[in-house]
């Protein structure tokens, strides 16, 4: 079909059907519904036995996956990208390890970076597509290279998480990173709907417009505020409307 | 409701398979110490029983071979587990 080719090199346009975010550093803020503020949330749809080995970003990612689909028995894919995983408990395992001392290994076993995923696949029996990924402070970017691909294959909707974690002091002199751990959850498709936000994209010149790195507060304010939000391979100015607005042109 | 079945040790042994498996919402008198440990008593998992084993080398110096069919045995419930604490501890 010639849509695909044509696709390929078009500018992405896509719709924009849910989010949900878990901001913590907001918390006592005045937030919209779909931002929860927890600093520890429920992830009372998983298992006691389960949830126990999560961190409260892993009970977020569970929380919200489970607030969005839940009452689905869904197909759709779930992409989970992170900058530093868990942030915290990797690292605080070199420690140990530096020390001489065995490692948990409950704790081990999570430290891979799609243990949060892992664990929502099995507290919801939900065996769909799911893979975790990391792109050196372009997560954003590669959530959405990754779903696009899903979507052009054929899927009808793809579900994105970005999450972003603190990491230990000692580390923050080589990296970026929060000082609070946050996420976001998308869920997005091709194809339009009445009540879905229109993502559009248009050409940036990168010399001129390095966007930041994309995290989810920063993605939360660009879907509350509806200014642009720079991405950075390929540089890209995207520009969220809904149904009523008219698409840009030009 | 405190379960006065529960000896010293026993006590002593539930509380740390309390904090070692970050169990939420249990206490030491919540656990039967004839139930089973794993499965479909208390329902812990083969990571937990790696864990377990990791206290009881930090806490009582028991320092099991991880692949000795009694293992079995001396994991099956609280009672058992509190009876090879008080037969091997070296802290």
């Amino acid at each position: 079909m010639d849509c695909l080719s044509h696709a390929d090199t078009a500018l992405p346009v896509l719709y924009l059907h849910r989010w949900r975010a878990w901001l913590p550093e907001r918390a006592g803020e005045d937030m919209p519904a779909c931002i929860i503020t927890d600093e520890k949330p429920a992830a009372s749809s998983v298992p006691a036995l389960l949830r126990r080995r999560l961190t409260p970003l892993g009970r977020a990612v569970c929380t919200l996956l489970g607030d969005m689909a839940a009452h689905e028995r869904t197909t759709m894919p779930v992409l989970h990208a992170s900058r530093h995983g868990d942030g915290h408990r990797p690292l605080d395992m070199l420690d140990t390890l530096f020390e001489g001392e065995p490692i948990s290994p409950a704790r081990f076993g999570l430290s891979v970076h799609n243990a949060v995923l892992g664990v929502y696949s099995i507290a919801f029996g939900n065996h769909t597509s799911m893979a975790a990924l990391a792109a050196a402070g372009e997560e954003f970017e590669a959530l959405l290279s990754e779903a696009r691909g899903y979507l052009f294959d054929g899927r009808d909707s793809v579900m994105l998480i970005l999450t972003d974690s603190p990491v230990p002091d000692r580390y923050r002199i080589q990296t970026q990173a929060p000082q609070s751990p946050s996420a976001m959850l998308m869920e997005l498709s091709l194809a339009p709907a009445p009540d879905a936000v229109r993502l559009e994209a248009r050409s940036v010149d990168n010399s001129e417009n390095r966007g930041q790195i994309v995290t989810p507060p920063l993605l939360a304010d660009w879907l509350m505020d509806r200014e642009y939000l720079i991405t950075r391979t390929p540089p890209l100015c995207w520009q969220a409307m809904t149904g009523m607005e008219t698409p840009h042109t030009g | 409701m405190a379960n006065t079945s529960l000896t010293e040790l026993e006590r002593d042994v539930a509380n740390m398979i309390i904090e070692a498996l970050e169990l939420e919402d249990i206490t030491a008198d919540d656990i039967e110490p004839e139930a089973p440990l794993f499965g479909d008593g208390l329902g812990l998992d083969s990571i937990d029983a790696l864990e377990l084993g990791l206290a009881l080398q930090k806490r009582y110096g028991i320092r099991l071979d991880s692949d000795a069919e009694e293992n079995r045995e001396h994991f099956a419930s609280l009672r058992q587990l509190s009876a090879l604490v008080a037969e091997r501890r070296s802290d």
